[in-house]
């Protein structure tokens, strides 16, 4: 056990970071989950990470901005491919996004091969690494989140380029501050977790996201252990808890209209 | 009440005063420096090692404790030359210790105080994940490691000016081990001398030119890519006009590509320790040495 690493100056930036990602992933895990198209944020990354490296191979060092610009034209690029993709194969699309993901990473080490120095940058893109991130660093991205947010709950219908759109936008900056693995966490396990609730399904998934990541953030700190794989991994617990929960209330609610129907049932009878 | 009172004043003295008497905070990057500081300082540092030797020291995963370790260090004790540039950076930004800054006396690279080997002419972008400065793996040539001692002893000295002769007596009795080890390691790796091995990555350059061995290929074709199809059988053909005698590797790498290229060519895979800890037997740096050349005594045979 240690105590040292229990300082809000150490975790805060973390846990806000968290905070953010969740503000935009549990409503489109939502959707992902629903359309089960349940890599596509894996395939996302990899796109943008593999635009980069093309830049880099190309002779062109992008750097700071211009290699956001870059990740987000390629991921752009293959958002309009997967919406491409939607409309003329829509039965193979998860399969396609699978095929898509696999190209992405290993055109990735072939253009590598003669350019190690863009490894370096696919890194940056695919491993962010949530307890380095700064709140100056949040800034940018939670302008981002916040017109995405208003964009995605204003087109209630989601039509499905806009969908694409937002979400190759949301996912390039949130794999870099956060890393892959809690990326596609955030983005489905909550969404996993709420799915038998009837109601306030948005507003659960919400709030067992944030404790999870308290809870990683405070048990990596005790424990000495890996920040981002320990949120996961509370991520994972605290939805088969929510998930019980809800199974159960929603199961004994069943059980009251069952008595409640039986009861009116025979005061029916006794009154004939 | 008057004693409650006396017992906090004293309390909060014993607080305030004993920073003051506590001993030198120690950040070590990898584990051949926390060990080196230990052997200087004794009970005068109290050490960290973000790294243990089957992690990378090119990379590392995030955890509070690292943040928190250097916030309150005195002295940051890494290899530099870029070996943690992947890390380091943010990992100083996170924990805002102005001591351990660059340029303060609480910063002490190792590199800067021995000759780089695998320095590039001209860094090219196409030769792999050159490093500019040099190759930074220096902790090999146990030569390097006295250099490196030399110039921690007058940094300890420097940020801890109380307790010089503490630090004085230690460093005499290490060097003079060292020494004394070294010429002893030295005659016992003499049947090494132009042997040639193969080398999995890029990070063999001081232990080889100490002991005069001879590198004929290595498993990365550019340090930091993985093998093509046709660099390995570039290896294989190599071997058959430059027979080598091993392939060596650290404790922290993949071993497949050395077992892939053992049993093709028919020479053994030897695991070297690399750092303190690498091995069961390399538990202090003397150890390190003893362990790194029975391991190759036992691959020439």
């Amino acid at each position: 056990m240690m105590f040292d690493g229990l300082d809000i100056s150490i975790l805060g930036p973390a846990f806000v970071a968290g905070l953010l990602v969740l503000s935009t992933h549990v409503p489109m895990g939502q959707k992902v989950l629903s359309r089960g198209i349940i890599f596509i944020d894996l395939a996302i990354a990899q796109i943008a990470g593999l635009g980069v490296i093309a830049a880099h191979s190309f002779g062109w060092e992008p750097n700071g901005w211009a290699v956001q610009g870059v990740a987000v034209m390629a991921a752009l690029t293959g958002a309009f491919l997967l919406n491409w993709t939607e409309q003329h194969f829509r039965d193979i699309q998860e399969a396609l996004i699978g095929v898509l993901f696999v190209l992405a990473a290993t055109g990735g080490i072939l253009l590598l091969s003669h350019n190690p120095h863009g490894g370096e940058h696919l890194k940056e893109l695919l491993v962010g690494q949530i307890l380095w991130v700064s709140y100056q660093q949040l800034i940018p991205t939670a302008i981002l989140y916040v017109l995405v947010l208003a964009f995605w709950f204003r087109t209630q219908h989601h039509r499905s380029l806009s969908f694409y759109i937002l979400f190759a936008l949301t996912v390039t900056a949130s794999v870099q501050m956060v890393g892959v693995y809690l990326v596609f966490s955030s983005l489905i396990i909550p969404a996993l977790a709420v799915r038998q609730a009837r109601r306030k399904a948005l507003l659960y998934a919400y709030v067992m996201g944030a404790s999870s990541y308290a809870m990683g953030l405070i048990a990596s700190a005790v424990f000495d252990l890996p920040t981002g794989a320990v949120i996961v991994w509370s991520l994972g617990v605290l939805a088969m808890i929510t998930a019980g929960i809800i199974q159960y209330r929603s199961a004994r609610t069943v059980d009251d209209k069952a008595i409640a129907a039986t009861v009116l049932d025979s005061c029916v009878k006794a009154e004939n | 009440m008057k004693i409650m009172m006396k017992s906090i004043a004293l309390m909060l003295f014993v607080l305030v005063i004993k920073p003051a008497a506590a001993n030198v905070s120690v950040f070590a990057c990898e584990p051949e420096w926390a060990a080196l500081a230990k052997e200087l300082g004794g009970e005068r540092v109290s050490v960290f090692s973000a790294t243990n030797a089957f992690q990378d020291p090119h990379h590392i995963q995030a955890r509070p404790s690292l943040i928190a370790k250097l916030r309150r260090a005195d002295l940051l004790i890494c290899t530099g030359s870029e070996l943690e540039i992947g890390w380091l950076p943010v990992l100083m930004r996170q924990a805002g210790n102005d001591k351990v800054q660059a340029g303060q006396p609480g910063n002490f690279a190792a590199s800067d105080y021995v000759t780089m080997l695998d320095k590039p002419s001209s860094v090219d972008r196409s030769q792999g994940d050159v490093h500019p400065g040099g190759n930074p793996h220096i902790q090999t040539d146990p030569r390097n490691i006295a250099k490196v001692a030399m110039a921690l002893f007058a940094r300890l000295k420097q940020i801890d000016g109380d307790h010089t002769a503490d630090y004085t007596q230690r460093y005499q009795a290490f060097d003079k081990q060292w020494q004394t080890d070294l010429a002893r390691w030295e005659k016992q790796a003499k049947p090494l001398r132009g042997v040639k091995i193969v080398v999995h990555h890029n990070s063999w350059s001081y232990l080889t030119s100490w002991l005069g061995m001879q590198v004929v290929a290595s498993l990365e074709d550019k340090p930091g890519v993985p093998p093509s199809a046709g660099h390995l059988s570039q290896v294989l053909s190599r071997l058959k006009t430059q027979p080598a005698k091993m392939v060596i590797r650290a404790a922290y790498q993949e071993g497949r590509p050395d077992e892939w290229l053992s049993e093709h060519a028919g020479i053994p895979a030897v695991v070297l320790p690399f750092t303190v800890g690498g091995t069961d037997q390399s538990t202090t740096l003397f150890s390190l040495f003893d362990d790194t050349i029975t391991k190759l005594l036992a691959g020439v045979r």
